[in-house]
C-alpha cells in the first residue's frame, strides 16, 4: 500500500510538472508567438512588385513604363476594329452594287478605317497608360513609398530596414578599415521623417577609432541614399558593423 | 522547486532574448581599405615663398604617413592656389571631389633663421578640422615638426600617436671602425656618438630616449658604457671580467639586464644603471644572451643553447620560470618583447641566412616576415606598429623599417653600407 501511494504520489508530481511545462510553452506560445510563424507580427513590407508592373524593367526598377514596353500593343483593340465605315454598304445587295461604287468604295473606307484605326489604337493606348499608372499610383499610395525605385534588383529591399541596411553596407564596403582584431561595433540609428539621420547611439564600442570612424563615414554616405521612411515618422533600427569573417561575439 | 523555478525562466527569457537579437542588422564589408588623405603643398602665410621648406614639409609627411598604414596618401595639387588653410578660408569641395577622406593643410612664416609651420588635418566629408598645431624653431627642426604632425595625424585618426619623431640609433661602419651613431628613423640627421676607433656593439635606448647603452672593446675587454642620446660623456657602467654585452633597459628605466661571463659561461644579470649587481637570474652551462624585457617588466625573454641549439626563453624577471618559446627551426637569436606585449621578435636561420619572424609570447602563431636577402637584429618602435631591422638585401648592410605584419619594408639608412643593429627610441 505504501509503495503504491509513494508511486501515486511520484505520478502526481510529474502530471504537476508536465501541466507545468505545457502551460509555460503555451503561455510563450500565446504570448509572444515566437514559435508560431503565422503570429509574428508581420513586418510592415513597402514594397511595389516591379516585375509584375506591366511596364517596368525589374533590373533598373524604373517605375515609368516606356511607350514601346506597354502592354497595350500586346491586347490589340477589338469591337472598334470590327465596324468599318462601309457597314452601311452591306445593306445593299451585292448585285445592286455598281462596279464604280465597288472600285470607289474600298478606296475611301480604307483610309478611312486607317484613320480611325489609329485614332482608336492612340485612344485605348493612353487609356491603358493612365491605367497602369493610376494602378502604380494607388499601390504607392496603398504601402507607402514605392519600395525604393532607385535601387537595382537584388539591393533592393523589401522594407524600410532592409533598405538602409542595403545602403549603409554599399558605403560600408567603401570605408572599412580596422587596426584591431576583431573589431565590431553596434548602433541604434534613428532617421527622421525626411530621411535625414537625426543620430545614433553607440550601444557597443570596439575600442578602435579607425573602425569606430569608417562606421561613421558610413553612415555619412548612405544617408545621402535614404529616402524618407514610409511610416512617416521617426525611423530607429538597431545595425551591427564588422569586417567579414568577424563571428558574432 | 527552485530548479524547476529557473527553467521555468530561462525558457520564458529565451524567445525575448532571441527576439532582441533578431532586431539588429548585419552591415558586413570586406578587408580594411585605406583612407585617402591627401597633403596640399605649404603655403606662405606670410612673408616670402619659401620652396625649401614647402618642399621638406611635403616630403616628409608623404613619407611617414605612406608608411603608416591606415592611409593612400593622394599626391595631387587639387586646391593648390587656395590661400588659406584654416577653416573657412578654403573650399573643402575641390577635395572631395578627388575623394580624399582626409585633408592636412599647412603654412608656414620664415622669417631669418626661424620658421614656424602650421599643420591641419580636417575630416573632408564632415568639414571638421581634427588637430591642428603650430611649431616654431630653426630651419634645422622642419623635418622634425612634420614628422610631429604625422604623430598627431596618427593619433586623431587612430586613437594612439605614431612613432615618427623617434630616433634610431645603430652600429654604423661609415668611419671604417663600428661606432655608435643616432638618425631620424627615416635615416635623415645621422649624429654619431662615439668616435673611439674600436668596435662597439648592442645600443639599447632608455624608455625615456635620454639614454644609449652599448657594448665597446674601446679598453681591450667588452664593456658596458652609456651615454646621452644627444651626445657628450661616455660612462663605463659594467667593467667586469669577460663579456659584458647585449645590455638591455628595464621598462621603468632603473634597471638593466645584461649578459655578463665573470662567472665562467655568459649568463644573464640584472644590474642597477650605475653598475651595481643585483641579481644573477639564469645559472647553467649553457651560454645564455639577449635578454629582452616585457612591457610590463615581469619577464624577459632571451637566448640560450642550453638544449644544444640557440632558442629563445622565457623567464620570470627574478630567473625563475624559465620555459622555451621557439619550437621550429634550429638557430633562434634577437629576441624583442613588442611594447604591446602580444609579440616576440625574432631571427631565425634559414638555409639562405636569417630571416624576422614574429611570434606570439605563448609560442603560437610563427609568422615569417621576411624573405630577401639576411635580416636580422629586429626591434619594435614605441607605439609597436613599425619594427626596424638590419638587412643586406641590397648587396650590403643597411637599416630597414617596415610594418608590424611584415608589409612595406623599405629602407631608411642613407650611408654607403655597414649599418646594423638598429633600436627605435620613444618620441622625443
Amino acid at each position: 500500500m505504501i509503495r503504491v501511494a509513494v508511486k501515486e504520489s511520484q505520478l502526481t508530481r510529474m502530471l504537476v510538472f508536465s501541466l507545468l511545462l505545457h502551460v509555460t510553452m503555451f503561455v510563450v506560445i500565446g504570448r509572444f508567438g515566437y514559435f508560431m510563424l503565422s503570429h509574428q507580427p508581420a513586418t510592415q513590407a513597402y514594397y511595389v512588385d516591379v516585375v509584375n508592373l506591366p511596364v517596368a524593367n525589374p533590373q533598373s526598377g524604373n517605375p515609368s513604363p516606356s511607350i514601346e514596353n506597354a502592354p497595350a500593343k500586346q491586347a490589340p483593340i477589338r469591337q472598334e476594329m470590327s465596324r468599318p465605315a462601309s457597314d452601311t454598304a452591306s445593306t445593299v445587295s451585292p448585285k445592286a452594287a455598281p462596279s464604280v461604287k465597288k472600285e470607289q468604295m474600298p478606296a475611301e473606307t480604307n483610309e478611312e478605317f486607317a484613320k480611325r484605326l489609329a485614332a482608336l489604337e492612340k485612344k485605348a493606348e493612353g487609356r491603358r497608360l493612365g491605367e497602369a499608372l493610376d494602378d502604380l499610383r494607388r499601390r504607392s499610395a496603398d504601402a507607402g513609398r514605392a519600395g525604393m525605385p532607385g535601387a537595382k534588383g537584388k539591393e533592393a529591399g523589401s522594407d524600410y530596414g532592409s533598405y538602409i541596411q542595403s545602403r549603409l553596407r554599399d558605403a560600408f564596403n567603401s570605408t572599412i578599415a580596422y587596426q584591431s582584431r576583431n573589431p565590431e561595433v553596434v548602433i541604434k540609428l534613428r532617421i527622421n521623417r525626411f530621411g535625414k539621420v537625426i543620430g545614433y547611439r553607440m550601444e557597443r564600442s570596439s575600442r578602435d577609432k579607425l573602425f569606430e570612424a569608417a562606421v561613421a563615414r558610413a553612415i555619412d554616405i548612405a544617408e545621402e541614399h535614404f529616402p524618407p521612411p514610409p511610416a512617416g515618422g521617426d525611423f530607429e533600427q538597431g545595425f551591427i558593423f564588422r569586417p567579414e569573417g568577424v563571428g558574432k561575439k | 522547486m527552485k530548479k524547476i523555478a529557473s527553467f521555468l525562466i530561462v525558457i520564458l527569457l529565451i524567445p525575448v532574448l532571441l527576439r532582441a537579437e533578431q532586431n539588429y542588422l548585419e552591415v558586413i564589408a570586406q578587408g580594411s581599405k585605406q583612407l585617402p588623405l591627401a597633403i596640399a603643398p605649404a603655403i606662405s602665410l606670410g612673408g616670402g615663398q619659401d620652396g625649401e621648406i614647402a618642399g621638406t614639409v611635403g616630403e616628409v609627411l608623404k613619407f611617414d604617413l605612406t608608411l603608416a598604414g591606415p592611409f593612400s596618401v593622394i599626391s595631387g595639387t587639387s586646391g593648390a592656389g587656395q590661400s588659406g588653410i584654416r577653416p573657412g578660408e578654403f573650399d573643402m569641395a575641390p577635395w572631395r571631389a578627388i575623394g580624399a577622406a582626409y585633408l592636412i593643410k599647412s603654412g608656414y612664416i620664415a622669417s631669418g633663421g626661424t620658421i614656424t609651420v602650421e599643420f591641419r588635418l580636417y575630416d573632408v566629408a564632415r568639414g571638421k578640422a581634427l588637430a591642428a598645431k603650430r611649431y616654431t624653431g630653426s630651419r634645422k627642426e622642419m623635418r622634425r615638426m612634420a614628422h610631429s604632425f604625422s604623430d598627431e595625424t596618427m593619433l586623431a585618426v587612430t586613437g594612439e600617436k605614431g612613432p615618427f619623431t623617434g630616433r634610431i640609433a645603430f652600429v654604423s661602419r661609415a668611419s671604417g671602425n663600428k661606432e655608435i651613431s643616432v638618425m631620424d628613423y627615416d635615416g635623415h640627421n645621422v649624429q654619431r656618438l662615439t668616435r673611439n676607433r674600436s668596435i662597439n656593439l648592442n645600443p639599447d635606448i632608455s624608455p625615456d630616449a635620454g639614454q644609449i647603452i652599448f657594448t665597446s672593446y674601446k679598453r681591450g675587454n667588452p664593456d658596458l658604457y652609456r651615454t646621452p642620446i644627444s651626445g657628450g660623456s661616455v660612462a663605463r657602467i659594467s667593467s667586469r671580467i669577460g663579456m659584458n654585452f647585449t645590455g638591455a633597459w628595464s621598462p621603468d628605466g632603473n634597471k638593466i639586464a645584461l649578459s655578463m661571463s665573470k662567472d665562467g659561461n655568459p649568463e644573464i644579470y640584472k644590474i642597477g644603471t650605475d653598475g651595481k649587481l643585483l641579481a644573477r637570474l639564469t645559472k647553467n652551462d649553457a651560454i645564455d644572451i639577449s635578454p629582452s624585457w616585457s612591457p610590463d617588466g615581469s619577464k624577459i625573454a632571451f637566448v640560450s643553447d642550453r638544449l644544444g641549439s640557440p632558442q629563445i626563453f622565457i623567464m620570470n624577471a627574478d630567473g625563475s620560470g624559465v620555459h622555451r618559446l621557439t619550437r621550429s627551426g634550429t638557430y633562434n637569436v634577437n629576441p624583442s618583447w613588442s611594447p604591446k606585449g602580444d609579440r616576440i621578435l625574432y631571427s631565425r636561420l634559414h638555409p639562405g641566412g636569417f630571416q624576422i619572424h614574429s611570434i606570439s609570447p605563448d609560442g603560437s602563431d610563427d609568422t615569417q616576415l621576411t624573405t630577401q636577402g639576411r635580416n636580422e637584429n629586429p626591434r619594435w618602435s614605441p607605439d609597436g606598429r613599425f619594427i626596424t631591422f638590419g638587412s643586406n638585401r641590397g648587396g650590403k648592410e643597411a637599416i630597414y623599417v617596415m610594418r608590424a605584419d611584415g608589409s612595406s619594408q623599405i629602407k631608411v639608412s642613407r650611408s654607403g653600407g655597414g649599418d646594423s643593429q638598429p633600436v627605435w627610441s620613444s618620441r622625443r
